[in-house]
Order: structure tokens, then C-alpha cells, then sequence
């Protein structure tokens, strides 16, 4: 069983060096792809993390005072209700925002210790019938003069433009990456094809032998899934390069007066590292499967 | 060990290599396949090996129908049977050793094994002491002897020789029937196809004669013609 490991790795690094030119092209290709995946992903979180209160047509929220009373609370409650000018709305109460407040600031542990679910202000989320913006400013300013409401904050055009713009820079990420990944997984195909052929006469004595056909395949599946790997495993520093750079940039700029700040905590940043290596693993191993099938007839 | 009942087989073309062909080949036998070239002996061979499959009749080789085979089962049927060629096809870059080696290792056989085996082989057939040579270092009788090293290695029930001697000298072919022989008398079923009369004539063992895919003569202690 060990010397059948030992078999394996030798034969797939031999076999890694002596293709490397193609090997090199394959692995940067697998590289840049995964970069732009794991790009797309964190320009999407980082925005999605900054305008998080106002998706699904979220125009603005009333936060309540924290003693306001059920009487008030009622009150709010029974306009929105019947209003026409109001569509929906969902309630955050003091638990759901503490919760929510603790998942934005995962990376400030001691901002979140300082608080508790009681002092959090209860909030309605609401998605009024006409999002036009002067129809928003009035309506949230004839909530704000309501006894019991704390705050009313609207979806300023800053916030839709960040969403616009990460939604378009991610999307268009994301797109370029997909051509690139299955880039990647043919130029993975046509390394290990070519490895294949040049053992074509080992391949040959191995059948005469009676090796079984995983046995011939192995090594080659395993190329294909260390480049894949690899690929991967260089662009985790790339992704913390755009965690760094690129999303330190949007915080500072003064587009998100109100959630500067919010960044893509350290954990999603590794998740996203980990998602990478699993889709550098998957795509190396199916391109050289189909190489294996289709040009190995074993 | 070997059964041939009705065999026949057509390539694309409608080029038929072996037709309606019946033989049994008991345990320890040793037989020649003659017959011109273009007769059908590799394609009797290759059958036996699972390489081709035929398109008519059965095929069992050490009791199992080799046609009906799973091809998932087909290595292990190949462990039991050595493969030797004319162009002897050993790996270039590997050492004589190695070579041999090989032929175990790919087959998941241990280190230990290999490690007392191939140097007990290499003895059998006179190779030790080139051992470290690469193939191009060597003679072709001795290239064939690492083949046979090879094909002899895991101790199969069959060994099948197509045309071996086909690009040796007279002299070196005698050795390498030495050799042969001497796998033969050890209980390994020998068959081979061959063109040598001088060889078929001296050894006077069982003969299968081939001509356009049909077996013209099978005699035991036969000649080449
Ligand atoms: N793979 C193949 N495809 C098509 N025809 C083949 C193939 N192999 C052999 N043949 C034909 O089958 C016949 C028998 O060939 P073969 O078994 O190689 O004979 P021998 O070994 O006696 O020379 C020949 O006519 C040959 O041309
Ligand atoms: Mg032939």
C-alpha cells in the first residue's frame, strides 16, 4: 500500500516535470481564473455587507427608541399597515439587530461586547408602493416626527451606486472568470493528454501486464488535480491582496458616508479560500478525466 | 488450459483473420503456431490475451470464457499470462532492473517482492551482471531475454511468444529457445508463433499450422511443413 502511494507521487511529479511548460501555462491560468472568482465574491460581500439593511426594496427604516413604548410602538405599526403608501415592511426587533450588529462587526469583538440586545433599537424595514426618492424623503420625514421613533434613515443614492457598481464589476468578474476557468480546465485536458503521450509506451507494457485501468490512470488524474490545486493555492494571496487593497479603498472613499467601515471580516475571506481550492481541486480533476477517457482507452 | 471452440475472427474490412477456428492446448504444453505471413497467428495470440475479441464462437483460458470476460477483469487475466514480442518492447530509459521491475510494480506487487524476485529471474536468464544496463547497452538476444525476464517475472500459467526470434541471428535464436524451453519445463504453457522452420524442425513439438485464418494442420512432435 505505501509503495503504491510512493508509485503514485513519483510518477506524478515525474511526470509534472517533464511537461512544465505546459504545466506552468496551466497552473497560472487556474491562477488568474480563481482570482477573479474569489474578487467577484468579495466585491459582492463587501457591498452586500455595506448596504445591508436596504435590499428588496428597502427605502428606509425607522429605528425606535429602545423604551419606546408598546403604545408608540402600536402606532407605527398600525400606519404602516394601512397605509397605500406603503408596501411592506419587516420588523427587526431588539434580538434580530443585536444578532445582525454582531455579524457586521465580527471583526471588532470589543465594539460588540460593549452592547447588549436591550439597548439595541427595535426597527421596521420599509419598502414603500413609489421608491421615487422625493416621495421616500416625505413620507420618512412624517415618521420621524412620530413620538417613540429614534431615527429615520433612508437609502441615500450613494448606497444604490455601490450597489450598482459592485453588482456590474462582480457580474463582469464573474463572467470573465468563467470563460477563464474552463480555460483552465482545457489547457489542464491538453497538459495531461500530452503526458499521456509521452508514455504512451509505458501505458502500453502496463496493459500487457495486467495493471489495472485506475491504476494507469491515477497518476495522470492526480496531475491534473495539482494543477488545479496549485492554481489555486496562488490565488489565496491574490484574494487578500483585493481584501486589502480594493475593499480598504471603497471604505475610505466617501461614497458610504454612513457604513464606512464595514469590511468583509478575515473568516469570509478564508470560506472564499477554501471554495477556491475546491473548485481548482474539481476543475483539474474532471479535465483530466476527460483526457483520460477520451485519449487513454482504458 | 487453452479452448478454441469454432473461433472467428473479422477485422473491419471484411479482412478475416481467423476463421471457425477449434484447438485445445492442455496444461505444460508447448505449441507453434506457423503459417505465412498475414495467416492470423497474432491475431490467435492477441485473442488469448483479450487484446482483439473474437466475433464468433468461445475462447477459455485457464477455465474462464475470455470473451464474456468483463473488462474490469481483464488485467488479472493478463498476471497470468507473460507476453514476449519480436520487437521485445521494453522501455528505453529504464535499466534492465528496472524493466523487470516494472512488470511487478504496476501490478501493486510489494517491495520485498520485487526486491527478491527480479534479481532471481535476472539469474534465470543470465542477465545479472547487467543488471544497471539501459536496453540500447544490450545485444537484441540479450534485450529478449529482458523481456522474457519480464513477461516470466510473476510466474504465469501462460507465456505467449510472437514471432521472438524474429530479428535474432540463428545463434542467438537457439538461446533464447534454451530459454524458452526451459520456462516450459517448469509446467508454463507455452505458445508460440513463429516463421523459423529450423526452429520448429529441432525442437519437434506440437505444431498448429495456419493458412488465410484456417488450421490447415494441428500435430503433435510436428515440423514446420
Ligand atoms: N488490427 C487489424 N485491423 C485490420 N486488419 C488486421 C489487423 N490485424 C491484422 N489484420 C489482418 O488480419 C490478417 C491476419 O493478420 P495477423 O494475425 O497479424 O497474421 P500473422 O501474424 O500471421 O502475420 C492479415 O490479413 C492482416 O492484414
Ligand atoms: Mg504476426
Amino acid at each position: 500500500m505505501l509503495s503504491r502511494l510512493w508509485y503514485y507521487v513519483r510518477e506524478t511529479f515525474v511526470s509534472l516535470w517533464r511537461n512544465l511548460s505546459l504545466t506552468v501555462a496551466a497552473i497560472l491560468t487556474v491562477a488568474i481564473s480563481l482570482s477573479l472568482v474569489g474578487a467577484s465574491l468579495l466585491i459582492r460581500e463587501g457591498a452586500d455587507r455595506a448596504t445591508a439593511q436596504f435590499q428588496e426594496g428597502v427605502e428606509f427604516i425607522v429605528f425606535m427608541r429602545a423604551d419606546a413604548s408598546a403604545d408608540q410602538d402600536g402606532a407605527i405599526r398600525d400606519v404602516l399597515d394601512n397605509s397605500p403608501a406603503i408596501l411592506g415592511y419587516t420588523y427587526v426587533d431588539k434580538a434580530a439587530a443585536y444578532t445582525e450588529f454582531q455579524e457586521l462587526f465580527s471583526d471588532k469583538p470589543e465594539l460588540v461586547e460593549s452592547v447588549t440586545a436591550e439597548v439595541m433599537p427595535p426597527s421596521y424595514r420599509i419598502v414603500p408602493a413609489n421608491p421615487d426618492s422625493g416621495n421616500v424623503a416625505e413620507i420618512a420625514r412624517q415618521f420621524g416626527e412620530q413620538p417613540g421613533v429614534k431615527e429615520v434613515a433612508t437609502a441615500t443614492d450613494a448606497i444604490r451606486q455601490i450597489e450598482d457598481f459592485s453588482n456590474r464589476v462582480s457580474q463582469a468578474l464573474l463572467v470573465a472568470a468563467v470563460v477563464l476557468v474552463g480555460v483552465s480546465a482545457l489547457l489542464i485536458l491538453n497538459t495531461v493528454f500530452t503526458a499521456i503521450g509521452a508514455r504512451r509506451q509505458e501505458i502500453e507494457v502496463m496493459k500487457l501486464v495486467g495493471a489495472t485501468n485506475w491504476f494507469i490512470r491515477i497518476p495522470f488524474m492526480l496531475e491534473g488535480t495539482i494543477h488545479g490545486l496549485i492554481g489555486a493555492a496562488l490565488a489565496v494571496p491574490a484574494l487578500f491582496v483585493v481584501d486589502d487593497q480594493v475593499l480598504a479603498y471603497f471604505q475610505e472613499s466617501d461614497a458610504v458616508p454612513l457604513f464606512r467601515g464595514f469590511a468583509v471580516p478575515e473568516g469570509f475571506v478564508w470560506d472564499t479560500s477554501i471554495w477556491l481550492l475546491a473548485i481548482g481541486g474539481v476543475v483539474g480533476m474532471i479535465g483530466s478525466a476527460v483526457a483520460v477517457t477520451r485519449y487513454m482507452d482504458v | 488450459m487453452i479452448r478454441l471452440e469454432s473461433v472467428s475472427k473479422v477485422y473491419k474490412g471484411d479482412v478475416v483473420a481467423l476463421k471457425n477456428a477449434s484447438a485445445e492446448i492442455q496444461r505444460g504444453e508447448f505449441v507453434f503456431l506457423v503459417g505465412p505471413s498475414g495467416s492470423g497467428k497474432s491475431t490467435f495470440i492477441r485473442l488469448l490475451n483479450r487484446e482483439e475479441v473474437a466475433d464468433e464462437g468461445r475462447l477459455t483460458v485457464a477455465g474462464k470464457d475470455v470473451g464474456e470476460m468483463s473488462s474490469w477483469r481483464v488485467p488479472y487475466l493478463r498476471r497470468q499470462i507473460g507476453y514476449i514480442f519480436q520487437d521485445y518492447k521494453l522501455l528505453p530509459k529504464k535499466t534492465v532492473y528496472e524493466n523487470v521491475a516494472f512488470g511487478l510494480e504496476v501490478i501493486g506487487r510489494p517491495r520485498q517482492v520485487i526486491r527478491t524476485q527480479v534479481p532471481a529471474i535476472l539469474e534465470l536468464v543470465g542477465l545479472s551482471r547487467k543488471a544497471d544496463r539501459l536496453p540500447d547497452e544490450l545485444s537484441g538476444g540479450e534485450q529478449q531475454r529482458v523481456s522474457i525476464a519480464r513477461a516470466f517475472v510473476n510466474r504465469p500459467l501462460i507465456l505467449l511468444a510472437d514471432e521472438p526470434t524474429g530479428n535474432l541471428d540463428p545463434a542467438t535464436s537457439v538461446g533464447i529457445m534454451r530459454l524458452l524451453d526451459r520456462i516450459n519445463r517448469s509446467g508454463t504453457t507455452v505458445v508460440m508463433a513463429t516463421h523459423d522452420r529450423s526452429i520448429v524442425d529441432t525442437m519437434r513439438r506440437r505444431v498448429i499450422e495456419l493458412d488465410r485464418g484456417v488450421i490447415r494442420r494441428d500435430e503433435s512432435q510436428g515440423v514446420y511443413e
